[in-house]
């Protein structure tokens, strides 16, 4: 099936809704807006997800793709519109809902002087963490690094970063995972292998939302998949009726489009 | 231990081992503080001026600005690889990590402290006379000087001069501590009495206990948006 005509759902509209459903959403937000210097990164975007929803958020550089993350992790307050988590506010971030977040970027957030287990007993001592030598261990197996846990992380190769860094972000086994680009820089292999690891978190208890450049792998994670430009989601639907042989036409015709109206 | 004090050594140990291993600041302290107490012994004759006269001058102006190399990078280990984003997406209290920063930085600085009183000591030959009131003189005036640097360190990484702007916004800032600081270790090298220096350690110890507070109250505003 093709991804479908470019029905326009949320194109010039105030917002758009990433995936309405029947349970309650554990992820609530709407009417976000961002703006830098009067200019809006994130121009009215919904994104409403039940438990176990996996998002894929496509869109070209400065589509606003970083920002709708940062205000959806609290790292960055919107400038109009509220995040709700489990029905709780957490617009511009709140120690409970940062403990129920976790997030990886291209930049794993880790100390090159520590090893991998001290980095990840690090960040469990902030998040108060119990039993948390057992889950350190669990989560370096998981992600494949057990053998290299007493390694400085600078040590690392970038594919191993980036595995500890998901190591990290699900340490206090979060109810939301954000993902900001997660294979940039990576081979294929090291892409691969990641991949893997984020195959693992379709497992129906997290929500988990992406965002990426790489289409294939994308499509391949979501059940949910949006177009992002600027500042909008000019596209969205289910990846079950997007054909991924298509949809990077799809995806191209879509992103120029809306660029060209510039 | 409660969760808060958890989280607050959690961030001291991180920096601590993070400088054990690599010694980017004692290192560059260390020699810093060295090296200058050789050359203000080349440079002043004790013919002309008597160096304990003198001594409590040189040896905070050292301190402050071996503490400046050291403050300016507290935060250069947090920008690699976006840590710092990392640490302020957990729960942390924000005055816990600002705390966690000024007691790894604090203890650093003592270290420094500890060296320039050998290095003065025995290049200027001087007599502590109470070498534990001294201490303490130099501790709570390091500790004042600590906490309102590591603010400003902050607030100077997330700019385009960076360190450069760092000593623009703390010198002003560090006047009481010099002035206290420096005149009570002053009449301390000349033996006076304790009481003589009371005033000046209450004071040292209020700016103290003034940075810790306005520090950690306004440290959220500085590392988040």
């Amino acid at each position: 099936m093709t991804p479908g005509p470019p029905t326009k759902p949320g194109e010039g509209e105030a917002g758009s809704r990433a995936m309405p459903g029947d349970t309650p959403p554990l992820l609530d937000a709407r009417g976000l807006v961002r703006e830098f210097a009067g200019l809006p990164a994130v121009d009215g975007i919904d994104v409403v997800l039940p438990p176990g929803g996996f998002l894929v958020v496509f869109g070209p550089n400065g589509a606003g793709k970083t920002s709708l993350l940062r205000m959806l992790s609290g790292g960055l307050r919107p400038t109009r519109g509220e995040v709700r988590l489990g029905g709780e506010v957490i617009t511009g971030g709140s120690p409970r809902g940062r403990a129920r977040i976790g997030v990886l970027s291209h930049q794993t957030f880790l100390y090159g002087h520590l090893t991998a287990r001290e980095n990840l007993r690090f960040y469990g001592q902030l998040y108060g963490l119990k039993d948390l030598e057992r889950r350190i261990e669990e989560r370096l197996v998981e992600v494949g690094l057990l053998d290299r846990a007493n390694d400085a992380a600078g040590t690392f190769s970038r594919g191993m970063r980036q595995r500890l860094g998901l190591a990290r972000t699900l340490l206090h086994d979060p109810d939301l995972v954000l993902l900001d680009e997660p294979y940039t820089g990576l081979d294929p292999h090291a892409a691969g292998v990641l991949r893997a690891v984020l195959e693992t978190l379709r497992d129906g208890r997290r929500t988990v939302i992406l965002v990426t450049h790489n289409l294939t792998q994308g499509l391949e994670l979501a059940d949910t998949v949006a177009i992002q430009v600027r500042g909008r989601f000019a596209w969205e639907g289910r990846s079950a009726e997007v054909e991924a042989s298509e949809f990077e036409v799809f995806y191209q015709e879509t992103v120029d489009r809306i660029e060209s109206r510039r | 231990m409660s969760l808060y004090l958890t989280q607050l050594w959690a961030v001291a140990w991180k920096d601590l081992v993070v400088e054990f291993r690599s010694r980017e600041r004692v290192g560059a302290m260390a020699a810093f503080t060295a090296l200058v107490g050789i050359l203000f012994n080349f440079a002043i004759d004790p013919t002309v001026v008597r160096p304990e006269q003198i001594a409590s001058g040189l040896i905070w102006l050292t301190l402050i600005f071996a503490g400046m190399l050291g403050l300016g990078r507290t935060f250069e280990i947090e920008a690699q690889d976006g840590a710092l984003q990392g640490v302020l997406m957990t729960p942390i209290p924000r005055d816990a990590l600002f705390l966690g920063k000024v007691l790894s930085n604090y203890l650093i600085m003592m270290a420094v402290v500890l060296l320039a009183m050998g290095v003065f000591g025995v290049l200027f030959a001087l007599d502590w006379g109470n070498p534990a009131v001294v201490l303490a003189t130099l501790s709570l005036g390091a500790l004042g000087f600590t906490a309102v640097g590591t603010l400003f360190s902050a607030v100077s990484s997330g700019t385009a001069m960076g360190g450069t702007l760092l000593p623009i916004l703390l010198f002003p800032l560090l006047v009481p501590v010099v002035i206290y600081g420096t005149s009570a270790t002053n009449r301390l090298l000349a033996d006076r009495p304790l009481s003589e220096v009371d005033g000046q350690l209450r004071m040292l110890g209020a700016f103290a206990l003034v940075s810790l507070f306005v520090g950690a109250g306004l440290f959220r505003y500085v590392v988040e948006e």
